[in-house]
């Protein structure tokens, strides 16, 4: 499961998991690696592809900030 | 009616002008701070010169939109999304004598121009005459009233002089699209006043009367936020670009539930896929959709069409709609030669909407305006560099005949990301390519050739090179995605091939 987050947390950053891998805590907003948009994007792949569903309000920049809080959001509800 | 007299005549009622989240502001206020920032430019002011206003949405933002109109200047309104080296440009472009600042900003202007923050912009507010300006000292058919700033291809913004000629042209035929209740709507405050479809709330909603609901980037970054107020805003029009409604579109509870008395989606700057209709005309029953088209240069928006049944169920692409009553397109082939329907060629628009060229820039305004004869009349025109295709007097976009996309709504020419990578330490070469999902582009990805192959782990340069390129283009022009590659494929002509960079994405 935490590889397959990874994976589409990994393909709306621009990245590779591995690439994620070199640091788990890094600040995706901050970095510029995650925007409002690719937020939306991540929201509805992890609907279609882990059929984890989670409502846009529900979710606050702080708690998907980093690879590892990706994870732990998701796979609570997976 | 330019916007200025119905401002003037709605501030003798108790009419609400703009809501933002807690706070609003009456027509009576706008009218009485603009005046006083007019009679401060007016009695301050050695010259003309444009005032370049920067922030995003703040209360002081319009009062000196309309007060610098007010005084007979253009105004240049920049977003915060500009870095402070655009912002910089523009200012040399500019040579403003007053440059407002509504957000915190280190740029300074050039020593003879004036910087005015928040205190003093309310200070101005609070001790100028907020008396009526005369209409002698307001801006004129043939004077400038805003200079929007672009991306230009060569790593420069070029700026787009739109008059009062221009506007009022569009105000003429648009009015009918905005106007669908009576005096009492409320419509979206949602697009940054340095995207032209702004105009359309700004100088048509306005000029109706109409209340203008602020959503401001905060609440777009707080999706929480952003559904909060979109349920008590009670908006009954609807303008913004097809990106904007998608993101509002995520949440299922975007339904008629949230806005019962939502009657109208205008949609402006961007592909309208056949998507967002059926999302929307499912989830809004009472609404309808109307899109629109047309370029910066021709002053927001020269088509308006209601989508019916038959174009979102017809396998062609919504259309970008039917030419305004008074514009006249043309869709020419390379060598110049008029076409007729189905066959693609570049779009041409001749419309009393066209400016009279870049700002400063007679080199590329000769490329892209030119005068015409139309329908018996004077006009000016000017080459889209979309390709177009009509079928009788509807048209259809697909595509661009240059490297110019949108992205989001936003108009993006990837030479001026390329043009601005290779000024990042490290980076030789920069290819920048559109990737499309569905209908539209979805993101941007960049391959970077390096000067020198480097230990840093790969995370970190891609983001290394993302932040240096966010000092040099605005935050939406910074590709998702970036590659850093030994070499890039040519083409039989030497050139980078473009085509097969793509398909390694």
């Amino acid at each position: 499961m935490d590889e397959k987050i990874l994976e589409i947390l990994a393909e709306k950053c621009g990245v590779e998991p591995e690439d994620l891998k070199e640091d788990m805590d890094i600040d995706l907003f901050e970095e510029g690696l995650l925007d409002s948009f690719a937020v939306l994007g991540l929201l509805v792949d992890f609907d279609e592809k882990l059929g984890v569903k989670l409502e846009i309000t529900e979710v606050d920049r702080a708690d998907i900030n980093t690879p590892n809080k990706v994870i732990e959001v998701v796979s609570k509800r997976g | 009616m330019f916007v200025l007299e119905k401002i003037r005549e709605y501030s003798k009622t108790d009419k609400t002008a703009v809501i933002y989240n807690d706070d609003k502001m009456s027509y009576k206020e706008l009218e009485e701070a603009s005046n006083a920032f007019a009679d401060f430019l007016i009695k301050n002011g050695k010259t003309n010169a444009p005032v370049v206003i920067y922030g995003h949405k703040e209360r002081e933002f319009l009062p000196c939109m309309y007060g610098a109109l007010k005084s007979g200047r253009a105004y240049v309104p920049v977003d915060i999304t500009f870095p402070a080296d655009r912002l910089e440009m523009v200012l040399t472009d500019v040579e403003p004598e007053f440059f407002v600042c509504l957000r915190d900003c280190e740029v300074e202007p050039l020593a003879s121009a004036k910087k005015l923050n928040v205190s003093d912009v309310q200070n101005i507010f609070n001790t100028n005459s907020n008396e009526s300006v005369d209409e002698k000292h307001w801006v004129k058919e043939e004077d400038n009233c805003y200079i929007l700033f672009t991306s230009g291809s060569t790593g420069r913004p070029k700026g787009v002089p739109i008059n009062r000629a221009n506007i009022e042209n569009l105000a003429k035929y648009l009015t009918k699209w905005v106007d669908v209740e009576g005096n009492t709507d409320i419509i979206t405050n949602q697009i940054s006043f340095s995207f032209d479809v702004s105009v359309v709330s700004v100088y048509v909603g306005v000029a109706l009367g109409k209340t203008l609901y602020t959503i401001d980037k905060k609440m777009m970054e707080a999706p929480a936020l952003l559904y909060e107020g979109l349920e008590k805003s009670d908006l009954t029009f609807w303008v913004s670009t097809p990106s904007f409604a998608e993101l509002c579109a995520v949440s299922q509870n975007f339904n008629q539930n949230m806005l019962p008395n939502l009657k109208r989606f205008l949609f402006c700057g961007e592909t309208l896929t056949h998507k967002l209709v059926d999302t929307l005309t499912e989830r809004f029953p009472n609404a309808d959709i109307i899109n629109t088209y047309g370029p910066t240069e021709a002053t927001v928006l020269v088509t308006a069409s209601k989508i019916t049944k038959e174009m979102a169920e017809d396998s062609r692409p919504i259309p970008i709609g039917e030419p305004l009553e008074e514009v006249e397109f043309r869709i020419v082939s390379p060598e110049g030669k008029e076409l007729s329907d189905n066959e693609i060629g570049e779009l041409q628009i001749i419309s009393h909407n066209v400016g009279h060229g870049y700002y400063k820039r007679p080199d590329l305004s000769q490329k892209s305006f030119f005068e015409t004869v139309s329908r018996g009349e004077n006009k000016r025109g000017y080459r889209t560099g979309d390709a177009c295709y009509k079928i009788g007097n509807l048209y259809y976009f697909c595509g661009r005949i240059d490297f110019q996309i949108k992205l989001n709504g936003y108009r993006i020419e990837l030479e001026d990301i390329e043009n601005n990578m290779v000024k990042i330490d490290n980076v030789s070469r920069a290819v920048v390519i559109p990737v499309m999902k569905e209908e539209k582009v979805d993101y941007l990805a960049a391959f970077v050739l390096q000067t020198q192959k480097t230990d840093t782990p790969k995370l970190r340069e891609i983001t290394r090179i993302k932040a240096e390129l966010s000092k040099l283009v605005p935050s939406y022009m910074v590709p998702r995605k970036i590659v850093i590659c030994t070499s890039f494929p040519t083409n039989t002509n030497g050139k980078v091939d473009r085509k097969l960079l793509a398909s390694q994405l």
